[in-house]
């Protein structure tokens, strides 16, 4: 190895712009009402005398925390030293490590350094950067860190080996990349309605994570009331409607071509890598074994173009970022590849359960979706009835084919949970990365002997709703079954795996 | 290669040790009249708080006060709560509980809304016991498990000391395996 990282060293040097342009940055983002008060009163010059100040002061800081910054890599971990009046020593050890991640924001860009990000499965500072590193001290860096945490329990002379990542270089298999057509294609099939949502609420308020808020909101809503949400919105904004979709539209291929622009993503030997994004260039590095989940969506333009969108989620606590990985345009090729890697048992087709929700979930779907044309009918009128009347109709129609696409599927190792009709969402787990398993009902539900599986994992919880008690029962014995299978394999593996036999 | 044949019986899917069949031990009674206890505390104060309309109403005189006329509106709603909680820790109680296997820990509550978790030795990351002052009096104990993305989390409440003590180390041991 050229670079040498077992002795305390520091960042590049141009580090200091970068951090201090961060420092910049934070200072803006949290002061900004105060900004904006200034300039409401009335103006004198020397109000503007406090910009170099600040300057100076966030240079002068920058400067002494990248003086007092240092990183190096002990036999097990990766350890930072870092802080100006309060040191901190943080201290990861390589099994720990979720994800490594390079990226080159802007500036990074400019000056030919790369930010590295590592991602830890912890609650609290969950994340790691160091903001300027050279691109092939980087790039050593993390390959290293991935050799490493991929092989945590392997045997030190192992590792070694796995230094020179030659041979993995080689044995990794292309998945999706994209051109400026693929991305047109990702970036129109994207949700516009959504992503209208997201643009405005991004536009509103440009500051502290106000997209993620919408978004989960969104995603939060129950799937018995997004009809409703649905409905009631279409009502009030009509004459809106056409100016939103257009600006949705827009920001779905702006936001696209700003993350995804030359979208690359290959299949390793033990791991998953992804290239991405214009003005904040990632790049991913994923162990096969830090993911924790992943979901698939399609809706209906996708459905056509032949592709769905993989969302790959690692362990994280709820509500705390972590890391986010899409894949988008995945075809049926790219999708049985990363099963072969991910699920081979998925290929094999020997379906162990196979399981539809009770009906009782149909009359409540059906119930919650009928409520807009209740409401109309509180106001009687020729008008309201018709159209409460075809909402009925639609409504009926629909259900029964969202009803229909409730489906759970247990293999050998995995659980597939599938819903949505028009909106196709299926979620992938392995039972033996499983958490915990959960029955929930009420009492209601007891009497009639239905209530909801929650599948516990280290992504967060899943739940397949409304199915009957044996079935459940079944279903979560299995499961506790493989994983404790899985876990007497894993600690018996060591002993006799065919590498020590070979040495 | 290795190309001795594999033994593949067909699974019989029923075989797999069942979750159902296995006995949960209860908590501490104390922990009952424990959360009775706070049961009343609460409803004194709601009640309380409901009743001061109506008698604001009643000897108040003042003219402005009619809207203090549906006093027995919140009233209503607090009894009817108050009864569904009363009826959730006296039914509910029965059904605390946990169990423990050779490999994974069980725990059941709830009478209105039931839930049944089992969380496996293996994926448990750490534990902790927690008392609060009036727990310490009586001499119980809440255990918390704690999973990986902590949405597997589980809380064992109303322990006995010597029982809280016995079930941690049991399962330090188990995870250290």
């Amino acid at each position: 190895m050229s670079v040498d990282f077992d002795v305390p060293k520091r960042q590049h040097p141009l580090g200091v712009f970068i951090i201090g342009a961060k420092f910049t940055w934070n200072l803006v983002r949290s002061f900004w009402p105060i900004f904006i008060g200034a300039t409401l009163g009335e103006m004198e010059w020397y109000y503007f005398l406090a910009i170099p100040v600040v300057l100076l002061f966030t240079g002068a800081f920058a400067l002494v925390y990248y003086l007092r910054f240092y990183f190096y890599i002990s036999s097990d971990a990766l350890i930072v030293e870092r802080g100006i009046f309060q040191r901190e020593r943080l201290q990861i050890p390589f099994d720990r490590i979720q994800a490594v991640q390079l990226f080159q924001g802007p500036v990074q860009q400019i000056f030919g350094l790369t930010g590295v990000r590592v991602d830890t499965a912890g609650s609290s500072g969950s994340e790691l950067e160091l903001v300027a590193v050279r691109k092939s001290e980087a790039r050593v860096l993390q390959q290293f860190l991935s050799s490493k945490m991929t092989s945590g329990t392997a045997p030190e002379s192992d590792v070694e080996m796995g230094e020179d990542a030659a041979p993995l270089e080689q044995q990794s298999k292309p998945l999706v990349s994209l051109g400026t057509a693929g991305l047109i294609k990702v970036g129109l099939s994207q949700n516009h309605f959504k992503n209208a949502f997201l643009g405005l609420a991004l536009f509103m308020s440009l500051f502290q994570g106000a997209e993620e808020q919408v978004s989960d909101w969104l995603n939060g809503v129950p799937a018995v009331l997004l009809s409703v949400v649905g409905l009631t919105s279409v009502l009030l904004f009509i004459p809106g409607l056409v100016i939103m979709g257009i600006f949705g539209v827009l920001t779905s291929l702006g936001s696209v071509f700003l993350r995804y622009w030359r979208f690359n993503s290959t299949l390793g030997q033990d791991g998953l890598k992804v290239q991405m994004g214009l003005l904040r260039r990632n790049t991913f590095d994923v162990p096969f074994d830090k993911i924790h989940l992943t979901e698939w969506r399609s809706n209906w333009i996708r459905r056509l173009l032949g592709y769905e969108t993989v969302r790959i989620r690692q362990a994280q606590a709820e509500g705390s970022g972590g890391l986010r990985v899409f894949i988008p345009a995945m075809e049926p090729v790219h999708r049985e590849a990363m099963e072969t890697a991910l699920y081979p048992d998925l290929l094999d087709q020997k379906v162990l359960f196979d399981v539809t929700p009770a009906r009782r979930l149909r009359w409540i779907l059906l119930a919650a979706a009928s409520v807009p044309s209740l409401l109309l009918l509180a106001v009687p009128s020729g008008l309201h009835f018709a159209v409460a009347a075809a909402w009925l109709a639609f409504v009926f129609w629909t259900t029964g084919r969202r009803y229909r696409s409730y489906r759970l599927r247990v293999c050998t190792n995995s659980i597939v949970l599938e819903k949505g009709w028009f909106w196709q969402n299926r979620t992938v787990l392995k039972m033996a990365q499983l958490q915990g398993v959960e029955w929930k009902r009420n009492a209601l539900l007891e009497r009639r002997k239905i209530g909801h599986l929650v599948f516990h994992t280290a992504a967060g919880e899943r739940t397949f709703s409304y199915l009957q008690r044996d079935q459940a029962a079944q279903i979560r014995d299995f499961a506790l079954n493989q994983l404790h299978a899985a876990e007497q394999r894993a600690s018996t593996e060591p002993l006799s795996s065919p590498v020590d036999q070979a040495q | 290669m290795d190309v001795s044949p594999v033994s593949n019986p067909a699974l019989d899917l029923a075989q797999f040790p069942r979750l159902e069949e296995v006995e949960f031990l209860p908590v501490s009674k104390k922990y009952q009249g424990m959360r009775l206890a706070f049961w009343g505390a609460v409803q004194l104060l709601l009640l309380g708080a409901c009743i001061t309309p109506f008698l604001i109403y009643t000897f108040g005189g003042h003219e402005e006060m009619e809207v203090f006329s549906a006093w027995y509106w919140p009233l209503g709603l607090q009894l009817v709560f108050a009864l569904l909680w009363f009826l959730e820790e006296w039914k509910g109680f029965p059904r605390r509980g946990y169990a423990v296997r050779e490999r994974d820990i069980t725990y059941r509550t709830g009478w209105l809304f039931r839930s049944t978790t089992t969380v496996p030795f293996g994926m448990i990351q750490h534990s902790e016991l927690s008392q609060g002052p009036v727990s310490r009096k009586l001499g119980l104990n809440h255990l918390k498990l704690f999973t990986a993305g902590g949405s597997g989390n589980l809380r064992i409440a109303g322990l006995e000391n010597e029982s809280a003590q016995a079930l941690r180390a049991l399962i330090e041991a188990r995870t250290r395996r």
